[in-house]
C-alpha cells in the first residue's frame, strides 16, 4: 500500500531542490558548449591527451572536430530493417517448478514497391539442469536475474542475425537492436561465463559483417557523459590527467568538475539540429577489448524528439556507405514511429510479457504437472499472495 | 469447395465470430454463412469488425492513402483484423436443415463459408430466419432483415411470389407497427 498523501509532500520538496539546481546546470552546460567548441581545432591534441590520461570515468576518444555535425543522407526508399527484443519471466522459487521463460520478439520490415512485414514471437522455456545451472568461475551456479538477462540479450542478437540470413536480398538493410552493444555488465563476471555470451555475440557480428548488414544499438534518452568526460579531461590543467595522483583535491572545486552532471545528450541538444548527427567516437569501455575489430563507436544524432546515442562497429565506421544508411535508416525509422523507431517498438509489442500472461504461464506449469501426477508444492507465501486475507 | 472466408475465433449457441483472412475482407452484412463443423451451422453475417489484435491498441490516422500507407508503414497490416458475427439461423442434420439452434456451437478454428445460392433458396424458403432475427436482442434488426430478404431475392433471380409471400409473414411478425413494416418493406422492394 502506497501512502500518496506522505508521498506528495516529498514529491513538492523534489520540486524545490530541482527549480535551485537548474540554474548551475545551465551555468555548468555553458562552460561545457564553450569547451566542446574551443578544443574544436585542436582536437588531435586532446585526443592525444585522453589516450594518455588515466581517469575513473568512461572518456570517448575522436577523430575530426568535435563539434562537427553531418547533415542527413538521403534514405532509400527501399531499405529493409530487422529488429528484435526480449523480455523474460524469472525464475520463482516460490513457485511450483524452477525454471524460466525468454520470450523473443522480432520484426522484418520492408519499404517501397515491395513493401511488406513480419512480425512474430516465440517463447524459450527453459527448465533442465545445464539451463538452470550455469559456468561460474568453475563451479555451476544457478541462473540469476543478471544472467538471465545476458543470455536474453544474446539471444535477441541470434534472432537478428536469423532474420537477416533467412532474407534473400539483404542490399540497403540495416539490422537495428534496442539498448547498447557494449555488454559492459559482463565486465565484473569470470571469464568461462563471459566467454559464453561474448563468443557466440562477437559470431553475430562477424556474421553480419559478412553479410555487409550494419547493426546499431539504439539508446534512446542516454545518460551517458563520454564526450562530456573527455571535455573534463579537456579542463583538467595538468598535461596528461592522472585522477589518483589529482594535484587539486585541497581547492574547494575541482577543474575539471565545472562541468560534472552535464551529459552527452544535454550537450549535442545544443550542437546538432533534427536529422544530424554528431562526429563518429570510440568508447573506451574495458569490455571491449574482447571484441577485436568490432569495437563500438558511436554518435548522436538529433532524431527530432530527441538526442539519442547509436551504437555501431568499428566497420560500419570504416565503410561510409554503411556509416550513412544507418544514419538515414535510423532517422527514417524514428520518424515513422513518432519519435522512437517503429521496428524498435513493433519488436518490444512482440516480445513483452505482462504480469497476467506471467500468471498464467505458472497456473499452465502447475496445471500439467498435476494432470500427470506429479505433486505440486507451491510455498505458503505464493499462495498467500494468490489470495490475500482480510 | 470455394476458399473459407474466415475461421472461427468465438463460438456460442446463439452467435459466432469468424476472423477474416485478409484485412476489411468479409462476407458482406446480411450474407448467409455456414461452418465445416459437425453439425454444419447456418447463420447470417450481422457485424463486421476491423480492428486492432492488441486490446490496448488503437490505429492512429497517417494522412497517407492506402498505397502510401502500405509502403511506408507495412507493419500496421499485420496489427489489425477484420472479424464478422454471425447469427445462428439453422444447422444440418442427417442432410437436412433444421431451423432451430444447433445441439452445440460451431467449434472454434471450424472454417466459414459462404453459402451457396441453393443453400440460401432453402434456409430462405420458410420466414423462420426472420422469426430469429426479430427476436435477437443487440442487433441491427430491421437493416439485417432488408439485407437478408435481398440475398434471398438474388438467390431465387427476384421472384415476385416469394417477396410476396416474406412480405406476409413479416406483416404477421410485426403484428400492429404498420411504420415499422411499411419503412422496411419500402427498403426491400
Amino acid at each position: 500500500m502506497l501512502n500518496f498523501s506522505l508521498l506528495k509532500s516529498q514529491i513538492n520538496s523534489m520540486i524545490r531542490e530541482k527549480k535551485e539546481h537548474e540554474e548551475r546546470f545551465l551555468k555548468k552546460l555553458g562552460i561545457a558548449l564553450k569547451e566542446l567548441n574551443l578544443k574544436a581545432e585542436s582536437w588531435d591534441e586532446l585526443s592525444r591527451k585522453v589516450n594518455l590520461s588515466k581517469t575513473s570515468w568512461l572518456v570517448a576518444d575522436f577523430f575530426e572536430p568535435l563539434n562537427r555535425s553531418y547533415p542527413l543522407p538521403l534514405c532509400p526508399p527501399d531499405y529493409k530493417v530487422f529488429a528484435s527484443d526480449g523480455s523474460q519471466i524469472f525464475p520463482d522459487r516460490n513457485e511450483a517448478l524452477p525454471c524460466y521463460l525468454i520470450n523473443i520478439g522480432s520484426v522484418f520490415l520492408q519499404y517501397g514497391a515491395d513493401a511488406r512485414a513480419k512480425l512474430s514471437s516465440f517463447p524459450s522455456f527453459f527448465y533442465k539442469d545445464e539451463d538452470r545451472f550455469i559456468p561460474w568461475d568453475g563451479r555451476k551456479v544457478p541462473a540469476d536475474a543478471t544472467v538471465i538477462s545476458e543470455k536474453r540479450t544474446l539471444m535477441e542478437f541470434k534472432e537478428v542475425l536469423r532474420l537477416v540470413e533467412e532474407c534473400k536480398n539483404r542490399e540497403n538493410s540495416v539490422a537495428l537492436f534496442d539498448g547498447t552493444l557494449i555488454l559492459w555488465r559482463l565486465e565484473g563476471t569470470p571469464e568461462d561465463f563471459k566467454n559464453e555470451i561474448i563468443k557466440p555475440f562477437i559470431n553475430v557480428l562477424e556474421r553480419l559483417r559478412t553479410f555487409r548488414v550494419p547493426i546499431a544499438g539504439y539508446i534512446s534518452f542516454p545518460s551517458s557523459t563520454d564526450v562530456i568526460n573527455a571535455l573534463r579531461v579537456a579542463l583538467c590543467p595538468d598535461r596528461v590527467s592522472y585522477c589518483n595522483q589529482c594535484p587539486y583535491t585541497d581547492l574547494p572545486e575541482l577543474p575539471c568538475a565545472s562541468i560534472e552532471e552535464v551529459t552527452d545528450r544535454v550537450l549535442f541538444s545544443r550542437v546538432l539540429n533534427p536529422g544530424e548527427r554528431s562526429v563518429v567516437f570510440k568508447s573506451s569501455s574495458k569490455i571491449l577489448d574482447y571484441y577485436g575489430e568490432h569495437c563500438v563507436h558511436f554518435f548522436y544524432l538529433n532524431v527530432g524528439e530527441e538526442i539519442v546515442r547509436i551504437e555501431v562497429p568499428r566497420w560500419v565506421v570504416e565503410d561510409r556507405g554503411l556509416l550513412e544508411l544507418v544514419h538515414s535508416v535510423v532517422f527514417d525509422q524514428a520518424r515513422k514511429g513518432g519519435g522512437y523507431p517503429v521496428s524498435l517498438s513493433e519488436a518490444h509489442e512482440q516480445a513483452v510479457v505482462r504480469a497476467k500472461d506471467r500468471e498464467f504461464f505458472f497456473e499452465l506449469i502447475r496445471e500439467a504437472l498435476v494432470r500427470s501426477g506429479f505433486k505440486v508444492t507451491v510455498s505458503r507465501k505464493g499462495m498467500s499472495k494468490r489470495g490475500p486475507r482480510i | 469447395m470455394t476458399s473459407y472466408v474466415g475461421e472461427v475465433v468465438e463460438s456460442s449457441t446463439r452467435r459466432f465470430i469468424a476472423r477474416s483472412k485478409n484485412i476489411g475482407e468479409s462476407p458482406c452484412f446480411g450474407c448467409f454463412v455456414k461452418t465445416d463443423s459437425n453439425p454444419v451451422v447456418y447463420g447470417v453475417v450481422y457485424e463486421i469488425i476491423t480492428e486492432s489484435k492488441e486490446p490496448g491498441r488503437r490505429p492512429e490516422t497517417y494522412g497517407m492513402s492506402l498505397k502510401e500507407l502500405k509502403q511506408a508503414q507495412p507493419q500496421i497490416f499485420e496489427l489489425l483484423k477484420t472479424e464478422f458475427h454471425v447469427l445462428t439461423i439453422a444447422y444440418l442434420e442427417k442432410e437436412r436443415v433444421v431451423f432451430s439452434l444447433p445441439p452445440i456451437p460451431p467449434t472454434i478454428h471450424s472454417f466459414v463459408y459462404e453459402c451457396t445460392r441453393e443453400e440460401v433458396k432453402e434456409l430462405t424458403s420458410e420466414d423462420f430466419f426472420l422469426r430469429i432475427i426479430i427476436s435477437s436482442p443487440n442487433i441491427p434488426v430491421d437493416e439485417l432483415i432488408i439485407s437478408a430478404i435481398r440475398y434471398s431475392q438474388e438467390a431465387r433471380g427476384n421472384d415476385t411470389d416469394y417477396l410476396i409471400r416474406i412480405g406476409k409473414s413479416l406483416a404477421r411478425l410485426f403484428k400492429d407497427d404498420y411504420e415499422r413494416l411499411s419503412s422496411v418493406l419500402r427498403r426491400v422492394i
